[in-house]
């Protein structure tokens, strides 16, 4: 234990740092990996360019709620209302980019209303002390209400151009993870995003250091709604119109695919690296199911038992050490 | 005498909490290059002075000063300003961090917005070399042991050069060595002209380290005076406001030569191949650092956590009890040190508490008799000397109360042996004594103690005989007659010939 290594640790730390986050998911890298070229036997197209980019554009929407749920797991939260988010913003987009505001005003709105969103609920959960499930289970029914006000229908329009950038053969989505990627990574390496992980597992030592405990969750809850439009926009553009309960089912899966990626429910256990893992462990478990010919209902079986699975695994591994 | 103005005051503070005076017109002064002791009974008001010190509370009445100026509205931003920093109890660190981000959380060096990581990690080292933290500083919290993360704790203090260090028992979960390495520091410290505030305890250690001491009792200040010509029995004694007689209880040997429980090659968590016998009408100390497994003794007898065992006779039956029911069947009853999490239940009545075990032995579906219940509560209350309403939560009595709730949930039962895990932590002078004496008379009458202690002294003067674990074995067996803070503290260290300075 006491060995005196300082030469080696004196000098670089962060990358050191990124490195121990691996630990606790080299497993899932793993399984992932198994899955990837379990799909890429069975659907041999994924290598070309059209295949590729269709599989990213089939993962991005759950990779960005993943996320979006597992920020605010990290922060000590949990959101219900992520599907219903995804769906305002698919219905925003459809209604404003072929109008007057165009596609730059239309994001520029998706954004606004993403961050909006959650920063309104953050401040409800964190400044009222209210329990986040409830306030984003009432959350979810007043957002996905007003998605039905704006579009009672299915309809609206996206700019043939933008669906065809980023649901056409291009690998616009994955091009667009990656930046959203290093963006979290460039917020991770700011005191403020840093300190969400202590806030999310010990508030009380991490308001006792200095920390802005209450701006780290309420920042949380703002990303996540950003990241919860965002996804509803790309939606959109993958079917080209706007539906308003198309997000739906994104929030228990979004909820899976973190639980997936090993993030705790108490917040400040797991790794943003691990909720992507999950996020596309689900999306490739779906698809090779999909392509071993299992019925939907099964497929929901075994996906629910994976998911047991996974969260039992590191359990009993823990029993045994 | 002094000219300098102190760093950090408190004049004539008071707070109540409910309408509950906590604090009366406490005055307390920390001068640069001093360190300065807290000393009083748990529920005397020490960590709401403290809270009082570094803003978490604002006092009802008087003022804090810094630098001989009163701050009007003092706060915990103000406070880490003005170079104040708190080593609390309840450790402030996140396990999945490293030791460098948690280092310098709330204070991270920054560069175009973002964490400074190499000033971070150099800042971080020089901090960790004063505490002879030497684990790599990506090294997640998580993986260090409780002692090593207190002293990730303290660094972390250091970490933002204080003028003013305040220490609430920071040394409760430390080795010897560790706690040898916390001394020397803040003796080094103190020659550097930082203000310490040191609560603690440990007499011992309060004597060999400081200089001056306040002395808090039921939230008024009986002393504030050099420690220079008192001893520890003078400390107690401002303590308790009244002479202590004598902390422990007069030993009489009461141990019979029939075992109460007998294990050969016992094994369990870190503990290997142990043989141990031990017999009725004894206290049994188990001694030794901290996290050498002497809790895993205690655990797997008590069936607790897995044992392996080669023969074992508990109270007449053959084998381990092997599940927590049959060992409490077979008149084992066991109490744990982290009485917050394991012991009690906070957020429940004292009574439900202490009715717990007595719910487990009636059949499930049984109609409960409320009135029985509470006699038996109020008899168990009257025993042990544990004040207050009884249907008040458990979280409202002071640690020493709840620790005599943990104890005394067992008592309906008459347990035959007494596994007890560090009972007197974090427990006040005058319930340590009551819990002494407990413990002697429950030998007397016959029951075996075994008494899992990092206290030290207690070890040498209320056992029968004492256990040094080291590294999952039992390396010593101490006879009343062998007993000596040094021969427990050199068999600790695993070398007999070398002695531990205080």
């Amino acid at each position: 234990m006491n060995t005196p290594s300082s030469a080696n640790q004196s000098g670089a730390l962060y990358w050191p740092v990124q490195l121990r986050r691996n630990v606790g998911v080299r497993s899932l890298f793993a399984v992932v990996l198994v899955f990837l070229v379990a799909y890429g036997i069975l659907f041999p197209g994924l290598f070309t360019a059209a295949g590729f980019a269709k599989f990213t554009q089939s993962w991005f929407p759950l990779a960005l709620v993943a996320m979006a749920q597992a920020i605010l797991m990290l922060s000590g939260g949990i959101s219900l209302a992520i599907g219903a988010t995804v769906s305002l913003g698919a219905v925003i987009a459809a209604t404003t980019m072929a109008g007057p505001l165009g596609v730059a005003g239309g994001t520029a709105a998706v954004a606004l209303t993403g961050l909006g969103i959650g920063a309104t609920t953050g401040f409800i959960v964190v400044r009222l002390r209210l329990p986040a499930i409830v306030v984003t289970l009432a959350g979810s029914f007043i957002i996905g209400g007003a998605a039905l006000l704006i579009l009672p229908r299915p309809g609206g329009a996206i700019p043939a151009w933008l669906s065809d950038l980023l649901a056409g053969n291009t690998p616009a989505a994955f091009a667009l993870l990656l930046l959203i990627v290093a963006l979290w990574k460039l917020y991770l390496a700011t005191p403020l995003g840093l300190s969400l992980y202590a806030a999310g597992e010990n508030p009380v030592g991490a308001y006792r250091s200095g920390v802005p405990v209450d701006g780290a969750r309420i920042a949380a809850y703002a990303i996540s709604g950003l990241l919860s439009t965002g996804a509803g926009l790309f939606v959109a553009a993958q079917t080209g119109s706007g539906d308003p309960v198309i997000g739906a089912a994104f929030t228990l899966n979004s909820i899976a695919a973190a639980v997936l990626g090993g993030i705790g429910f108490l917040g400040g256990q797991g790794t943003m690296r691990g909720a992507l893992a999950g996020s596309l462990l689900l999306s490739l478990m779906i698809s090779v199911m999909f392509f071993l010919g299992f019925t939907p209902v099964a497929q929901y079986v075994a996906q629910g038992l994976i998911i047991i699975g996974a969260v039992a695994v590191p359990q009993f591994r823990k029993v045994q050490q | 005498m002094q000219i300098t103005a102190p760093l950090l005051a408190a004049r004539g503070v008071s707070k109540s909490f409910f309408g509950n005076p906590v604090l009366r017109d406490v005055s307390i002064a920390l001068q640069p290059g001093r360190v300065h002791a807290l000393l009083g009974e748990n529920g005397a008001g020490k960590s709401t002075l403290i809270n009082l010190l570094s803003g978490a509370l604002r006092p009802d009445s008087g003022t804090i000063e810094v630098d001989g100026r009163a701050v009007s509205r003092m706060t915990p931003a103000i406070a880490r300003q003005a170079g104040i920093a708190v080593v609390q109890q309840e450790l402030s660190l996140t396990a999945s961090l490293s030791i460098a981000e948690n280092i310098g959380l709330g204070a991270y060096p920054r560069r175009f917005g973002l964490v400074d990581y190499p000033e971070l990690a150099a800042r971080a080292k020089a901090a960790c070399d004063l505490v002879g933290l030497h684990e790599p500083l990506s090294t997640p919290v998580g993986h260090l042991s409780l002692g090593r993360r207190q002293m990730v704790e303290i660094a972390k203090a250091l970490y933002r050069r204080p003028r003013v260090l305040i220490l609430d028992e920071p040394t409760s979960s430390l080795s010897a060595t560790e706690t040898k390495i916390l001394t020397d520091l803040l003796k080094r410290l103190r020659g550097e002209g930082i203000a310490i505030l040191y609560i603690s305890h440990r007499l011992n250690e309060v004597m060999s380290l400081c200089q001056h001491v306040t002395v808090l009792k039921d939230g008024t200040c009986t002393a504030d005076r050099t420690l220079e010509g008192t001893d520890a029995a003078g400390l107690v004694r401002l303590m308790v406001g009244r002479d202590p007689g004598d902390l422990f209880p007069r030993w009489q040997p009461s141990a019979s030569p029939a075992n109460a429980i007998s294990v050969r090659n016992f094994s369990a968590g870190l503990m290997r191949d142990v043989d141990l016998d031990i017999r009725t009408g004894e206290v049994l100390g188990i001694g030794g650092l901290v996290g050498q497994g002497q809790e895993d003794l205690l655990l797997g007898l008590y069936g607790a956590i897995p044992a392996r065992t080669a023969s074992a006779t508990v109270n007449g039956a053959s084998g381990l009890p092997g599940g927590v029911p049959k060992a409490n069947a077979l008149g084992l009853a066991y109490v744990p040190a982290d009485r917050k999490r394991e012991g009690l239940h906070l957020i429940h009545p004292i009574i439900t508490n202490m009715m717990l075990p007595a719910f487990a032995r009636v059949p499930a579906l049984k109609l409960r008799s409320r009135r029985a219940e509470r006699e038996i509560a109020r008899g168990l209350a009257a025993q042990l000397g544990i004040k207050g309403d009884l249907d008040r939560s458990a979280q409202a009595l002071s640690g020493g109360n709840q620790q005599k709730v943990a104890l005394a949930k067992w008592m309906p039962h008459d347990p035959l042996v007494l596994l007890l895990n560090d009972p007197t932590r974090g427990v006040d002078v005058e319930t340590k004594r009551e819990i002494y004496h407990m413990l002697r008379n429950f030998a007397a009458a016959g029951k075996a103690i075994v008494l899992l202690s990092s206290d030290t002294p207690e070890l040498v003067h209320l056992c029968d005989r004492v256990a040094v674990v080291r590294e999952g074995r039992i390396v010593a067996m101490l006879a009343r007659g062998a007993l000596s803070e040094e021969a427990i503290v050199s068999a600790a260290m695993g070398a007999g010939q070398r002695k531990v300075a205080a």
